[in-house]
């Protein structure tokens, strides 16, 4: 599962990077075709959410997916054989 | 199936500002909708006029876009004519507790089983930033430019003194507490209240010395306080800072209700 940005529908409001405890979110730089600066993803493969909703069948965090005023984030199952990064945590 | 399909996709996105809280609160309200298993076409949504009553608009099920104020009584009619249905009610601080409060206290005295969900901008945020009875002591808006010189309303101790039968409050920061307090809402038979702080950067935030909207929000995570130790402060003695938003559930107890179905 991966964490997605529709840019046709963000704002570019930023609430979603005080709402993640792994600060996934990072302030966006550039703006895009629309003149919104999108929020950066920083190593997505971290988020909780992600690695772990198929072993427990439910959603374990979401908070930013809720926060998002504009429904602009979500999670969305990976396509078969696309590359999967993991995260290795010491 | 998740609160998404309960949005209408070729009307996204909607027109609230950028950071405007009123979509978390409907993430949260839908969210709770979705894990009560209710279906689509027996579910209500009333609304009156403002930012926050545009939110029905962006959702599938059948609703009402009513009058100023007058979003209760409607829901109340609806009620009463389909008590099988579940009517949830979208309002704003200006449409609850300035226009519509003589409603709300009544809607509250009758106990009639529906859910108001209130979105607190503390301003009214679509005519252009006018104070409204939720502004703040000292805060400023078009019609109060030296600061507001009245005390505010909280809309939640008037919802218990009414006689509602579950009252709770959080901010828009608090979405898991909100999700949860909707669901405790909806479960509840009689009038459930939920006052839900959002911020308003474009008319409340830009005034009051909120550059960015995340300022905003951060003052609504630092300044909240949990009702639990609230009531301890107040038994110890000690002073409340200025500015606390008190949230938690404030009340849930079963009076007699109206419309509940047999």
């Amino acid at each position: 599962m991966k964490i997605e940005i529709d840019e046709s529908r963000c704002k570019g409001c930023n609430l979603c990077t005080v709402g993640c405890p792994y600060k996934i979110f990072q302030a966006g730089k550039k703006p895009n075709r629309k003149g919104v600066l999108v929020p950066l993803l920083d190593r997505p493969e971290r988020c909780t959410n992600c690695r772990l909703q198929h072993l427990y069948g439910r959603v374990l965090c979401g908070v930013c997916q809720m926060t998002c005023p504009d429904q602009a984030i979500r999670f969305r199952d990976e396509k078969s054989g696309e590359p999967v990064k993991v995260a290795i945590e010491y | 199936m998740s609160y998404e399909d309960w949005f209408r996709q070729d009307r996204l996105p909607h027109i609230y500002c950028a950071g405007c809280g009123n979509g978390t609160i409907i993430n949260c309200t839908l969210e709770a909708i979705e894990e009560m298993g209710w279906k689509k076409e027996e579910t209500i949504f009333v609304s009156g006029i403002g930012c926050s009553s545009r939110a029905p608009g962006y959702i599938v099920t059948d609703s009402l876009h009513t009058t100023h104020g007058r979003a209760l009584p409607f829901a109340t009619g609806v009620k009463m004519a389909r008590p099988g249905f579940h009517v949830i009610v979208f309002t704003g601080d200006g449409d609850l507790a300035a226009i519509g409060g003589n409603h709300f206290i009544h809607a509250c005295r009758r106990n009639i089983d529906i859910t108001v969900v209130c979105m607190n901008n503390q301003i009214y945020g679509m005519t252009g930033g006018q104070g409204s009875p939720t502004t703040p002591k000292g805060a400023l808006s078009t019609t109060t430019p030296f600061g507001s010189v009245e005390p505010a309303f909280d809309l939640c101790e008037l919802a218990i003194a009414a006689g509602a039968n579950y009252v709770a409050r959080w901010t828009s920061y608090h979405v898991k507490e909100l999700t949860k307090a909707v669901k405790a809402g909806l479960e509840n038979p009689g009038l459930s209240f939920i006052e839900a702080r959002v911020q308003c950067p474009t008319n409340y935030g830009r005034r009051n010395k909120f550059k960015q909207v995340l300022d905003q929000v951060e003052h609504l995570r630092s300044h909240s306080m949990l009702r639990q130790k609230y009531l301890q402060h107040q038994e110890r003695g000690d002073a409340v800072p200025d500015g606390t938003i008190v949230v938690g559930e404030f009340v849930k107890r079963n009076r007699p209700s109206m419309g509940v179905p047999r």
